[in-house]
């Protein structure tokens, strides 16, 4: 047996942690190698010195010191009925989020409120004159070519003719004949969301453009 | 079944002062002798201990039941320890070259007061040279010595209250036994 394994087997011997095969070899290289005995005879040492002086029944502390220190601690413990984890209390430890909390609700609600609003149809788009509109219809009749983008809000498209660019219907529905033909995207938004993100993206190419 | 700890801790949330003191009671020396043997210093055990049960105190709420309630009291006050150690450590490591006492660093150059009961004073001289050399063993090792020899916890439950894989447990006991093997070699 190499020595450095020795020397760990003699580590899992004082942990108790030995099978006794591995006992068995340890103490054929131990009665053969003197460094390996001299190394376990210091370790046990080390290890029965070590015990000795942390021994839990050496005392540390007096029966008078002990509760002193008892008063002391009960002393120091705040103590007091807690009270239920108020709303209240939660909103004074945590001011950052309860200001965004605030925020994100008031920025909700009025979202809401203009979700609701719009519910009259609008139409745009660069190129409306081939368009008719009649109740809240909006088609493209067949042979109509539109150009440009169309939007139709809050109402029903048919699409019957060609349309160069994007169509985009909100909150509403959209039909296609076969005859129909749209170069750019087709977008239906009935989602919340859908809608929100919509705006936002309009508003900021707005912006840009 | 909940253990006693549990039950005790779930009353002391409530306001029971009766019930946070018996926890007081049940573990107070046992900390005390922990941060002690750590720190060998007693007013700054006591401070650690009363540290300790004011932090348990106010985290009484998020005590998770499925842990022993003594491996969270004993990571709690262990850390407090530790974190004192490095401390001094960093106060002492700056004139550490300075220093040409053989054999000793800062940790045995911190005076432990003479405030110990009779069995601390008459230490003899065997006892003197242990006790300095554990007062040397740096704090990841002494953390995991004296948890393992004072309170004979198994590796296992040191790896919890340290939060450590009972393998690096392990390494720390052997590189542990043999700073210390090595310190008293010459000397015994």
């Amino acid at each position: 047996m190499n020595c450095n394994v020795a020397v760990m087997l003699m580590h899992d011997y004082l942990d108790d942690e030995l099978s006794r095969d591995e006992q068995a070899e340890l103490k054929l290289h131990i009665d053969s190698c003197v460094a390996c005995r001299t190394r376990l005879e210091q370790l046990e040492r080390t290890e029965a010195l070590t015990g000795t002086m942390m021994d839990k029944r050496r005392p540390v502390m007096t029966a008078e010191q002990s509760s002193a220190l008892t008063a002391r601690i009960m002393d120091s413990v705040p103590f007091k009925r807690r009270r239920r984890a108020g709303f209240a209390s939660w909103v004074r430890s945590h001011p950052a989020i309860s200001v965004a909390a605030v925020f994100v609700l008031v920025m909700f609600s009025s979202f809401l409120a203009m979700w609701q609003q719009d519910s009259e149809l609008t139409v745009s788009g660069s190129d409306l004159a081939q368009v008719v509109i009649s109740g809240d219809t909006v088609t493209v009749p067949e042979g109509a070519h539109v150009k440009g983008d169309l939007v139709v809000e809050n109402g029903k498209a048919n699409v019957y003719g060609e349309v160069d660019g994007d169509v985009t219907v909100i909150s509403g529905s959209l039909y296609q004949a076969s005859t129909a033909h749209i170069s750019g995207e087709v977008k239906q938004i009935d989602q919340a969301l859908d809608w929100f993100w919509y705006k936002v993206s309009h508003s900021i190419s707005s912006l840009a453009y | 079944m909940k253990s006693v700890e549990a039950r005790l801790a779930r009353l002391a949330l409530k306001g029971d002062q009766r019930a946070f003191a018996e926890l007081v009671e049940m573990y107070q020396d046992k900390l005390y002798h922990m941060a002690y043997r750590m720190l060998y210093n007693r007013q700054e055990a006591e401070d650690v201990v009363q540290e300790a049960f004011l932090r348990v105190y106010r985290n009484l709420e998020r005590y998770d039941d499925t842990m022993k309630f003594s491996t969270w009291i004993y990571r709690i006050a262990t850390n407090l320890c530790i974190d004192r150690l490095r401390k001094r450590k960093a106060v002492y490591s700056l004139d550490a070259e300075s220093s040409d006492h053989e054999g000793l660093d800062g940790y045995a150059m911190i005076p432990s007061d003479d405030r110990t009961p009779e069995s601390e004073l008459l230490l003899s001289d065997t006892q003197r040279i242990i006790h300095q050399a554990i007062e040397t063993l740096p704090a990841k090792y002494k953390s995991v010595m004296v948890l393992r020899y004072l309170e004979e916890l198994s590796l296992q439950e040191i790896g919890d209250v340290l939060g450590m894989p009972v393998t690096t447990v392990k390494t720390r006991v052997h590189r542990g036994r043999e700073f210390l093997r090595k310190k008293l070699e010459h000397k015994l």
